[in-house]
């Protein structure tokens, strides 16, 4: 019987990056590019790799863990200090994509939805998603198809239903959302906003 | 210092005026605004703002717990753009 091929590399999911060491004590800063408040508890294992394709990636154990700054401050049980933290700067932490956090009836991961293809529920093609904008407020798609640029707010009034299998979504567009603004007023309104704190001509 | 009690909180009184005639006429379409400093009053509650970032207006659908925040807030002018395939989800 034929040899079977080997199967191909195990896909993996970035969820950090060592940005610089901290501290002699083998600490190294993490910019966190997960959604998983748990992914680096202390005693986590995680795949550290040169890559975010995960093509050197090892296996390595979180020994401690502290926020800081908008980071992480992570000590890997292999680094005891200083000058062991200085060889992991720039490399990437990873999971394996079958350890992804599970997500909710409404979520999506954002590798997932770029590069989907949208389209009305009126048929009309609006390109692929090309972009994510995160805002305090909604998540933003940005659609770029042969007409321009459209950006869909990630509410569930406008992205009726999205399907990975197919990469397709479809959207309702809000009336308005298309057509271009009055052009009188941005004019308007930067200088109303100019003097907004100024109090009126006698 | 912060602005006078007296005045209220500034709002684009254009952009106001069409939040009330949709409120009045109950329509609902995505308004476009270059007002960033304008603050969220309770009439826009329910409806779609696209607010200038300097390039593009990004629509932003204005919840209850936004009231009291400037529209510039929800709007952000700069963006880390990555390229890797990270645990990072959106939520609708």
């Amino acid at each position: 019987m034929a040899k079977k091929k080997q199967t191909a590399q195990q896909p993996y999911l970035v969820v950090g990056q060592i940005v610089a060491p901290h501290g002699i004590r083998g600490e190294v800063k993490v910019e966190v590019m997960s959604d998983n408040p748990e992914r680096f508890k202390a005693g986590a294992e995680l795949y550290l790799s040169s890559t975010p394709e995960g093509a050197d990636a090892r296996p390595v154990r979180l020994a401690t863990s502290r926020p800081h700054q908008n980071r992480m401050l992570v000590r890997l049980a292999t680094t005891p200090d200083r000058n062991a933290a200085e060889t992991l700067r720039g490399l990437y932490l990873l999971i394996p994509e079958a350890d992804a956090m599970a997500l909710g009836e409404h979520e999506n991961f954002v590798h997932d939805l770029i590069g989907l293809r949208v389209e009305t529920t009126a048929g009309e093609a609006l390109g692929k998603i090309v972009e994510i904008v995160f805002t305090p407020a909604n998540d933003v798609y940005v659609a770029r198809g042969e007409a321009g640029e459209v950006l869909l707010p990630a509410t569930r009034e406008v992205v009726r239903s999205v399907d990975l299998a197919a990469r397709t979504m479809v959207v309702e567009l809000p009336e308005g959302l298309r057509e271009p603004a009055e052009p009188d007023d941005a004019d308007d309104e930067q200088a109303a906003d100019a003097g907004a704190d100024e109090p009126a001509a006698a | 210092m912060s602005r006078s009690l007296k005045k209220g909180p500034f709002v684009q009184a254009k952009l106001l005026k069409k939040v009330e005639a949709m409120n009045r006429t109950g329509k609902k379409a995505v308004i476009k605004t270059w007002s960033r400093a304008s603050t969220v009053f309770p009439q826009m509650v329910g409806h779609t703002i696209a607010i200038h970032d300097g390039r593009r207006h990004v629509p932003i659908y204005i919840a209850e717990n936004m009231v009291g925040h400037r529209l510039g807030e929800f709007a952000p002018t700069r963006f880390f753009r990555g390229h890797v395939r990270t645990e990072k989800r959106s939520a609708r």
